[in-house]
């Protein structure tokens, strides 16, 4: 044989053996040993809850922000944001939090509920999907709903208007509560209700009712037709059945403890201190910390929206930190309580969408917060209930369910301020060195990453929805 | 001895018989290197015959001569000089480094050595001398402005990492950096850094040793690299360590000592009048809001003219309000190098060693900083058989540190965020005693920062890698010309990382301990054949085929208390909280086969073809096979024309074009899903935030490169000229997607870049004396101009996003790689600057490019003289343009204590006066006519009024004061206004050695004894950037052109002294 051939013959043999030796070996150098190449719901699930509560109760979205336009809180120092100056990576991690960690891990739970046929994954999936989907147009207005999480098919997912957006989760709840079944397939891993399926149902319709008096200014009949569906079903009825995270110690601290285990910007609002002051509220101190050094007062709020200078000249230590029952390390992240359910009913009734006796539920409603911040004591919730300002005006329902709503919701700033956009009580009056000629934020302004990312999308929102500014009204907060 | 008296015998016998040749008489003498060293073994003919001799150990010759001969001296490496005999009786011939372009062999890809000019590509050297002398901590920064096309960033500080890149950045968003090769085989360079520990860990091949280092062969872009696979994309350096040098028999100790010192180069201007505090008000009670603005960590307080206010130290009681205009300087210390090394080298028939201890001990510039380097090295070489020759290199170095200096803006830890907010009336002297008897500390400020000397002495971060690299090389000549070479090599390191924050430090009450673990491995293992064959007289062919097997592996090991149980005990079982875990594992493998040819035509003409394939374990089986040549020629004009003459001595002019392929990191193909840490006991999974791609394929970079060499003047002068171009495509990128989609990045496979430039090396001897004298100049210069072509196919992607801090660095479609993108001033369309409703320069809403990060030239000028046993060098370091965005300038503005902001804070500094109708500040300032005018309803009158010279919307002139920290805070987040030309010139080296008259040193039997006095970083000569040195990074990735309150980077100066017994 030539020498030729035999040169060829044998670098082909080595090129094959090579290539053949090494081909099985090579994929299998590239498995990836430091995550599971498998997921399972119930990892996924805690995953879900915990990280959408940590975005929805935590810096960006409700210290920061929804908190601050409420006047909850305020700003004593680094005061920017308390004077509405944000740059558009302000709200960048909500959006993301939302999106592509809890939306993204229940796109991935109800596609594992399907294989498994386990329902009750799925309803509970479908339940917190409407709820962060809510959360996010809430917050923004018109965002990526339908062609949302399917990065395979739509990389750059156009806006829906808030219309179909609590249009299709008022739908997705319906669906999401009949899939639920107490006796069907048990869930786990739920951090939330601990598998208890009933809970879900009562959460579920709870979103239903919320969600739809969301609406019912611009869309009436869609809200009563759900209201309507709702008589007689399961919904949360006492605070042992809040949505709520109990949160733990480090690392699973509450993310406002969280804050102040570091940082000392906040105190609570002068807004919220003085109205508490002026009802003989007794949540104030729970509300409120006594100020650090002795003052006459011993609580003290923060005018909203002052300079870094004017805030700084108030003191550290002789002003108000939120009370210790949000500071606690374990202090619950609430998304849903059982006072809001009954004040939502009160509305229900007042707006004729059902029939009862709206004060008695809006008392109802006020004792159950007055509960479930430890205020036990019937004489001190009658005397409370009492008063000619705390008393019920059917005339102005708005005002009454509005303001202690408002009350209601201390350190739940996302909810607080879409049922002050909605109820527009209390009357609010803007930030001291407000930077918004005389207004309060009425929306978050999109991230600046979606221009670049996303750009004709969010210009096609932009162009519907308005100018992407802090003081366009959503359409559902209806002049 | 034995064989010392042998050679003696044979030098004897050689003397007697060429006696009885009848010359007429006896001239005897020493031949010596450039810097004195006896050279044994040099040859010594008498030109036109075979008659010579060999020098011996000590270099000395005798031999018999007529007064008519001409001696001709040689010897490897050097160049060939020839003396005429004349009437001398002694004769010391100095034979100079041969950096000429005839004969010059270097070290090329797979350590093979060539003959330069048979490269169709450029390659340019570094000799040991130029390392070692003048020492640096970090190899990295030795190459500085010696060779062309180089770019180096030291980060900061002294203890810290730098980054090199080789003409231009050829990978969006890869590395950039060259492979590091030592003795053949690779070795690592990572920075392992974990943004935590907030240091700027040094660079994995800062290990290595300088004084074992023999040359650096610096080999520019793939054209050079094709042989060594993927990682060489980016350029190769190749370093090849000293070895016992065959010929060189006998024993040779050398020992070499040195000290060098270091100072801060350059620290912010400060304004030495105002002091902390806001609105002119200050007073301490408990550094944290208790007193009037005593949480403010600003100086907008009251002027330091000795007015009486209490502060941190006098326990309430009002004392003098002082500025202290050194109170950042004098926190830092004079740090220092000791340097302590040893090497003994030797060989005998057939075998010859060297073995090396080095310990180097460093003393950083911030206090309680140090780095202990302990480096053992041995090198042998053992003949088995006459055809086989087995030899190793083995290293191991242990690099320790108890303590590396803070960096970034991480209040627990950094050092520049605390004195870029620091009040300028703090006396640092008495923050010294930093804590008291019960252990607790004190500070200026108890809201946001910790007393700086607690945090150097309590909060610190240890580190120790321990090393070892190292290869066994066996070589086996089958028959003439055709050589079997097998060789496999490990580098392989641990680093160990200990992270302490102590209890009471401010924001972290209980403190925190954290240990990061690193191992790395990767070998390589490799078989060649090379075959070398004359054809015909004409044609010579050089083939060379080979396989590779490389295996990487990294493991990393984080655990970490969050919060101590018990004060001041640093393990991790002293913790409140479950700990918080974290391992990452990465393996990765490639086959290779590669075959390199060269044919070479009478010596003037050669031709290099190299071709590799990978089988690459990231890749998708389909796709994880690639194949890549290169193919370059050269032509030395000056022979083949035979035009060679004293005016022209030689003419090299080459081409190449090349093409290398490159895969993906590990585990890039299927999403999976990561942990989280369990809410209590419920596991956590999370679906990946980065979409990855099944269907990656290898990025490819393909480049041309011609060049010329020429050298005139009887290589008096020696020109070497390049131009490249790059292009690399399909490149890896984790581009970021909208959120919506649910993740919020994705992998795509489609960006391109390109890279072109051109290179000068110019050396030149303006003066030569026959006495000796010699002046040497040589200049490098290179200029680079990269494009970002493509992101995605679909054109999508308009940016990639290297790094933001401040201002965003990125990749732009169109643009140039490493734009500062970033906010700045609102102009109309005259260009004039738009000011807001309250006086102050408004910001652009759209974001613009600000500049970018690389310069518009490079280059470096050295100057050599030497003058018998004295030689003085100097090395002057250009970088002409790039920008750079100064975080330390915009905290600066911000906190009010640079010496810009004195401008308009007074009367005195040029503010106007103006007060608030009513008092009410939310108001706009209403100015006064002057100082002494008072306000109609006796408003308060203000004196630090700012008019700033721009237009209202309306374009009509701005007529709004601006109170002046209104007016600093706003240019403070302004990125445009805050970003510099980086441009710098700088006195990088200075080196005066002296070499001992070998008449002296032998009497105290030394071989020979060079002392040196080497200053590094000198001078800045000069600099567009205020406050800071533009020569700075946040640390080695691609987010070049940041600087956010680093470490001030250092000068250096000290003495060396090298003995060789």
């Amino acid at each position: 044989m030539n020498t030729r051939y035999i040169k060829k013959l044998v670098s082909l043999v080595v090129v094959a053996a090579l290539a053949v030796a090494c081909g099985d070996d090579l994929t299998d150098t590239n498995v990836n040993p430091n995550e599971a190449l498998h997921p399972q719901p119930d990892y996924l699930l805690t995953n879900a809850i915990k990280a959408s509560v940590d975005t929805y109760w935590g810096v960006d979205n409700n210290m920061n922000s929804t908190l601050l336009f409420v006047q909850h809180l305020a700003k004593i120092q680094y005061t920017d944001p308390d004077r509405y100056r944000y740059t558009n990576t302000s709200f960048e991690s909500t959006w993301k939090g939302f999106y592509s960690v809890g939306l993204a891990d229940l796109a991935e739970i109800t596609t594992l509920a399907e294989e498994s046929g386990n329902d009750n994954y799925k309803g509970v999936a479908l339940i917190l999907r409407s709820w962060l989907f809510a959360s996010l147009t809430d917050l923004y207005g018109a965002v990526p709903y339908r062609y949302a999480i399917q990065i395979t098919d739509q990389l750059a997912p156009a806006y829906d208007g808030q219309d179909v957006v609590y249009g299709g989760i008022l739908d997705d709840l319906k669906t999401a509560v009949e899939l639920l079944d107490p006796e069907g397939d048990a869930i786990a891993g739920d951090i939330l209700y601990n598998g208890n399926i009933a809970n879900w149902i009562k959460f579920g319709n709870a979103l239903r009712l919320r969600y739809a008096l969301r609406i019912a200014d611009q869309a009436e009949d869609k809200a009563r037709e759900v209201i309507t569906d709702l008589q007689g079903e399961p919904i949360i009825s006492s605070n042992d059945e809040l949505a709520r995270l109990v949160y733990a110690s480090s690392p699973n601290q509450n993310p406002i403890a969280l804050n102040f285990e570091t940082r000392n910007d906040y105190r609570v609002s002068r807004t919220m201190v003085e109205t508490l002051r002026t009802l003989s509220d007794p949540r104030l101190p729970v509300f409120a910390s006594p100020t650090e050094a002795t003052t006459p007062e011993v609580y003290i709020g923060v005018p909203n929206g002052l300079t870094n200078d004017a805030a700084s000249d108030l003191g550290l230590t002789k002003t108000s930190k939120p009370g210790s029952y949000f500071l606690r390390s374990d202090a619950p992240g609430v998304v849903l309580s059982y006072s809001e359910v009954l004040f939502n009913l009160a509305e229900a009734v007042e707006r004729e969408f059902m029939t009862g006796d709206a004060e008695a539920l809006y008392e109802q409603a006020i004792t159950a917060s007055l509960q479930q911040f430890g205020v036990t004591n019937t004489t001190v919730i009658d005397d409370y209930l009492d008063q000619p300002a705390v008393q019920y005006n059917a005339a102005n329902y708005r005002e009454s369910i509005g303001t202690q709503k408002w009350i209601a919701l201390f350190g739940q700033g996302p909810e607080a301020f879409s049922e002050w956009r909605r109820l527009d009580y209390p009357q609010l009056t803007p930030a001291v060195n407000g930077v918004l000629a005389g207004k309060i934020p009425v929306r978050f302004i999109y991230p600046g990453s979606e221009q670049s990312l996303n750009g004709k999308s969010y210009r096609d929102a932009v162009n519907v929805q308005g100018t992407d500014a802090l003081t366009t009204r959503l359409w559902f907060d209806k002049q | 001895m034995e064989k010392f008296v042998r050679r003696i015998c044979i030098v004897f016998f050689l003397l007697v018989t060429t006696y009885a040749w009848a010359q007429d008489r006896t001239v005897e003498g020493t031949v010596v290197g450039s810097d004195g060293t006896p050279l044994p073994g040099a040859n010594v003919i008498v030109k036109g015959t075979t008659r010579g001799v060999q020098t011996d150990a000590d270099g000395k010759f005798v031999l018999q001569v007529a007064a008519s001969d001409v001696l001709l001296f040689s010897y490897i490496g050097y160049k060939s000089i020839e003396v005429p005999v004349g009437s001398q009786s002694t004769i010391t011939a100095t034979l100079e480094d041969d950096e000429g372009k005839l004969e010059e062999i270097v070290v090329t890809a797979l350590g093979i050595s060539k003959e330069k000019k048979s490269l169709g590509y450029t390659v340019q050297e570094v000799k040991s001398n130029q390392l070692s002398e003048a020492r640096e901590n970090n190899l990295v920064n030795a190459l500085s402005g010696k060779v062309a096309g180089v770019r180096v960033t030291n980060s900061q500080g002294n203890l810290g990492s730098s980054r090199i890149v080789i003409r231009g950045e050829t990978s969006i968003a890869g590395n950039n950096q060259p492979l590091f090769v030592v003795d053949g085989l690779p070795v690592d360079n990572s920075q392992l850094t974990k943004s935590d520990a907030s240091r700027d860990f040094p660079n994995a091949i800062s290990d290595i040793n300088t004084e074992d280092i023999e040359s650096i062969s610096v080999l520019k872009g793939p054209n050079a690299a094709a042989l060594y696979g993927s990682r060489a994309a980016n350029g190769v350096i190749i370093i090849n360590t000293k070895k016992g040098r065959a010929g060189k028999r006998g024993l040779g100790i050398a020992v070499t000592s040195g000290v060098t010192f270091e100072r801060l180069l350059v620290l912010p201007d400060y304004q030495n009048v105002y002091g902390q505090g806001a609105g002119g008000e200050f007073s301490y009670v408990d550094g944290k809001g208790g007193g009037v603005n005593d949480g403010v960590d600003e100086s907008w307080g009251p002027k330091m003219d000795g007015r009486l206010i209490p502060q941190f130290y006098s326990n309430g009681e009002a004392v003098p309000f002082l500025p202290h205009p050194d109170n950042v300087k004098d926190f830092f210390v004079t740090g220092h190098t000791i340097n302590n090394g040893v090497a003994i080298s030797g060989a005998k028939e057939g075998f010859d060693y060297r073995f090396s201890y080095n310990n180097s001990r460093q003393k950083g510039v911030v206090p309680n900083t140090d780095q202990t380097k302990n480096s053992f090295s041995v090198n042998a070489s053992y003949t088995l058989h006459p055809k086989v020759t087995l030899s190793t290199s083995a290293n191991f170095i242990r690099t320790e540190s108890d303590n590396l200096p803070g960096t970034f803006g991480k209040r627990s830890t950094s050092t520049m965020l605390q004195f870029t907010w620091f009040g300028r009336q703090v006396d640092i002297n008495r923050l010294k005693d930093y804590k008291d008897a019960d252990g607790n500390t004190f500070n200026w400020n108890n809201s946001y920062y910790s007393n700086p000397y607690w945090v150097a002495y309590e909060n610190t971060v240890g580190q120790r890698r321990d090393r070892f690299f190292g290869n066994v090389n066996l070589n086996y000549k089958i028959v003439e010309g055709l050589t079997a070479n097998f060789r496999t090599g490990n580098d392989l390191y641990n680093d160990r990382r200990k992270i302490r924050i102590a209890y009471g430090t401010n924001g972290t009450p209980f403190g925190s301990y954290q240990e990061i673990g690193y191992a790395v491995n990767e070998n390589n293992t490799q078989f060649t054949l090379n075959y070398k064959k004359d054809i015909t007289p004409d044609f010579n062919v050089d083939v060379l085929g080979g396989a590779n097997y490389q295996y990487r592996f990294q493991e990393e090991n984080n655990q970490f208390a969050p919060r101590l149980a018990v004060k001041g005990v640093y393990t991790l079982n002293n913790s409140r909280d479950p700990l918080q875990s974290t391992n990452f594992y990465s393996r990765q493998k490639i086959y290779s086969l590669f075959a390199s040819g060269q044919v070479g035509f009478r010596n003037y003409a050669f031709l290099n073809l190299t071709a590799r394939n990978d089988w690459s374990s990231t890749l998708p089986s389909n796709n994880n096979s690639y194949f890549y040549p290169s193919v370059n020629a050269s032509v030395v004009l000056s022979e083949a024309l035979g035009f060679a003459s004293n005016t022209v001595s030689f003419v090299k002019v080459r081409a190449g074009w090349s093409k290398v392929g490159k895969d993906a990191d590990p585990y890039q193909l299927i999403n999976t899903y990561p942990f989280s840490v369990p809410f209590g006991s419920s596991p956590r999974l999370t679906v990946s935030d980065k979409y990855l791609n099944a269907d990656l394929k290898p990025e490819t970079t393909t480049s041309t490169e011609a060049g010329v060499e020429a050298s005139f003047l009887d290589d008096r002068i020696n020109v070497d000229a390049s131009y490249y171009f790059t292009r690399s495509k399909d490149q890896i990128l984790n581009v970021d997607v909208s959120p919506s989609t649910g993740y919020t990045s994705k992998l795509i496979n489609a960006g391109e870049i390109e890279n072109r430039g051109v290179e000068l090396q110019l050396t030149g001897v303006p003066v030569i004396t026959p006495a000796g004298f010699r002046w040497e100049v040589s200049v490098n210069w290179a200029k680079n101009v990269s494009k970002v072509v493509e992101l995605d196919k679909e054109g999508f992607l308009q940016s990639y996003r290297l790094g933001s801090d401040g201002v965003e660095v990125r990749a732009g479609v169109g643009e140039p790689y490493g734009v500062l993108f970033g906010s700045g001033f609102l102009r109309n369309a005259q260009g004039q600057i738009v000011v807001s409703a309250d006086g102050t320069p408004a910001i652009d809403p759209s974001n613009k490019v600000l500049g970018r990060f690389t310069p518009n030239w490079i280059g470096g000028i050295n100057n050599a003289v030497s003058y018998k046993g004295v030689s003085l060098s100097f090395l002057v370091d250009v970088r002409m343009g790039g920008q750079i965005y100064s975080g330390t300038r915009s905290t600066g503005l911000q906190t009010g204590v640079l010496a810009e902001t004195l401008n308009g804070r007074d009367a005195e500094h040029g503010g106007l006066p103006y007060y608030f109708a009513g008092d009410d500040t939310g108001t706009t300032p209403v100015a006064l006519a002057d100082h002494n005018a008072s306000a109609p309803n006796g408003e308060i009158v203000y004196h630090d009024g700012i008019l700033f010279n721009g237009v209202t919307a309306d374009g009509s002139p701005n007529t709004t004061i601006a109170p002046a920290p209104l007016y600093y805070k706003t240019l403070a987040v302004n990125g445009e206004y805050n970003t510099f030309d980086a441009t710098f010139v700088k006195l990088r080296e200075v080196k005066l050695g002296y070499t001992i008259p070998s008449s002296l040193t032998q009497r105290v039997g030394l071989q020979s004894a060079t002392v040196s006095l080497v200053g590094r970083n000198l001078w800045i000569i000069h600099k567009d950037a205020p406050h800071i040195d533009p020569e700075t990074a946040l640390s080695t990735s691609n987010a070049q052109g940041l600087e956010d309150l680093q470490l001030p980077t250092t000068r250096s100066y000290g003495f060396n002294i090298t003995l060789n017994f």
